[in-house]
């Protein structure tokens, strides 16, 4: 049975089956209901504004107004590019380290069962004592921010790769052992793919976390950066410019997840099976 | 004629939780000659993958010892002439049907353009040319053997040692596997070493069949299978010679 014949009507039994292709009819309904809920949210915004002084609560206008005057600032682009430097280089050095030690000890369960304790006391200090600490060791300087973000995100990726590395399939392994690979190319062929979905999942909750994070370490530690911005602004109570400032990192951040981290995690594990339950 | 494999008095324990071990292996003798097709058979749990595993280097066996042709594998090194399709398929599933297949390339460091060509030609010689960019999980059962079976032609091995590789087909696409196994075979000049349950199976494919008696996992027998290629599986010698072995690891 190869072609079914043209004859053969298409709807059998009077309902038609659903078809497997996005439909259109949900996605507008969606479309609509974020719409409404922007809209729901920007009415309460307003009438909440109106019974209460702009330095508390100032309505969408006004802050709409401020963010148009901060982005035209020459050192808006400054600030927003030294914040995400910052985040960008403590996360960096968080994802090779945290890699580098994470595979070592799945490696090695001497070493994993020596440093475990070290990484529970790692996980339980906050980061903002880790704030205080990079004030004090580094002063003023890129380097508290980037420290802070680091403590941050290396312990979540370390034990994420280490995990992960704990549940790479023996019989793969055994497979690369029968085509004689070496040890670098079994951790590169085998464990690295095996981690890659996990290790992305913990990356994105890192840098996410690494992001926040930096906001605080930047208000204590830094005399520039959008940190710093926002504690002037507190300062100064311009509670405006907290708003726009707020507003520009909802935004990067939304812009980040849904134009580099959902195509790229779509991409890179097109090859999994979907579970699908209904 | 020169052992392409010979296995010299080989003994297994398999160490066990509770500090006993476990017999897998006494004394295995087995030679198996250069282009020439060998088969296993035993029951269930006997050590014919054992045995596998320490034809193929994986495992160091406790006592004996193993001749690839002729070196002792101690101090074998053309390790890339020798290739080994497991029980189960073990394709990677993150890779399409062309990257596995690679996978057997890439421990050499092939260069890529050759390595592309090599695998699009192995593909072709299984039948899936079309399914280069298929995932495994796409794939039907019988597709993976057949890559799994690529993967371990694509490096032209001398050796070639199969684990029940076609245990899993459905029994027209299996004898067409045979005769494809067999067509390949002559044609790269391989030695096959396989392990099967399938009696009518061993006649089919085999020169020489061994079957292995259990606990502990020994010789019985060699029966030598002097049939002209090809062999009808439906025909009265085939079943005549799987009557003979069978009753062989009856008793
Ligand atoms: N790594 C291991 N550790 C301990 N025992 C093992 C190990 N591998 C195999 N065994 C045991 O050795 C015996 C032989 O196993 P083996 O896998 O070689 O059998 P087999 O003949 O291939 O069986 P089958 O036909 O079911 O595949 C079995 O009793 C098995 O439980
Ligand atoms: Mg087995």
């Amino acid at each position: 049975m190869t072609a079914a014949p043209s004859s053969v009507p298409a709807v059998a039994g009077g309902a038609p089956k659903p078809a497997h292709k996005p439909a259109r009819g949900p996605w507008l309904k969606i479309v609509a209901m974020r719409l409404g809920l922007l809209v729901l949210f920007l009415g309460l915004w307003q009438v909440a504004s109106l019974g209460a002084p702009a330095f508390v609560l100032p309505g969408p206008a006004r802050v709409w107004e401020a963010w148009s005057a901060l982005v035209a600032s020459p050192g808006f682009w400054r600030d927003l590019g030294l914040t995400f430097q910052r985040v960008l280089a403590g996360f960096a050095l968080a994802t090779v380290v945290g890699v580098a030690f994470g595979l070592l000890l799945g490696a090695s369960e001497t070493l994993g069962r020596f440093f475990e304790p070290l990484l529970t006391v790692i996980n339980t200090v906050s980061s903002s004592i880790w704030a205080i600490f990079a004030l004090i060791w580094f002063g003023l300087s890129d380097w508290t921010t980037i420290f802070v973000v680091f403590m941050t995100a290396m312990p979540l990726i370390l034990t994420t790769v280490w995990q992960g590395s704990k549940t790479v399939n023996a019989d793969y392994v055994e497979l690369a052992r029968a085509f004689r690979m070496s040890r670098a190319q079994i951790l590169a062929k085998i464990y690295l793919p095996t981690i890659l979905p996990l290790f992305f999942a913990s990356a994105r909750l890192a840098f996410g976390f690494g992001a926040r994070v930096s906001l605080v370490a930047e208000t204590l530690g830094a005399s520039s950066g959008v940190g710093y911005r926002l504690r002037q602004a507190a300062d100064l109570v311009q509670t405006d410019q907290v708003f726009a400032w707020t507003l520009t990192l909802v935004a990067l951040m939304l812009a980040l997840e849904f134009l580099v981290l959902k195509p790229l995690e779509t991409r890179l594990f097109r090859w999994k099976k979907r579970a699908e339950i209904d | 004629m020169a052992a392409a494999v010979r296995a010299q008095s080989v003994s297994k324990w398999f160490p066990l939780r509770d500090g006993e071990s476990l017999h897998v292996l006494q004394g295995v003798d087995i030679e198996v000659e250069e282009r020439s097709v060998a088969a296993i058979v035993g029951a269930s749990g006997c050590g014919k993958s054992t045995l596998l595993n320490i034809i193929a280097g994986l495992i160091p066996p406790d006592r004996g010892e193993v001749f690839l042709n002729g070196v002792p594998s101690k101090s074998f090194t053309e390790w890339r002439s020798l290739t080994y399709m497991f029980q189960d398929d073990r394709l990677l599933p993150w890779r399409t049907a062309a990257q596995n297949v690679a996978f057997g390339l890439e421990a050499a460091g092939a260069p890529r353009a050759e390595r592309r060509e090599r695998v699009a030609e192995t593909l072709a010689l299984v039948g899936l040319a079309d399914f280069a960019e298929a995932y495994p999980h796409e794939l039907s059962g019988g597709m993976r053997s057949r890559v799994a079976l690529a993967r371990s032609l694509v490096t032209r091995p001398s050796i070639l040692l199969m684990d029940e590789p076609f245990s899993k087909l459905d029994p027209s696409i299996r004898s067409q596997m045979h005769d494809e196994v067999l067509r390949v075979a002559g044609l790269m000049g391989m030695t096959i070493v396989f392990v099967t349950h399938d009696v009518e199976e061993a006649v089919v494919l085999a020169d020489t069949v061994v079957t292995l008696k259990p606990r502990p996992g020994r010789v019985q027998e060699t029966h030598v299978i002097n049939l002209p290629h090809p062999r009808d599986p439906l025909s009265a010698e085939v079943a005549e010679r799987a009557r003979l072995l069978r009753r062989s690891l009856q008793s």
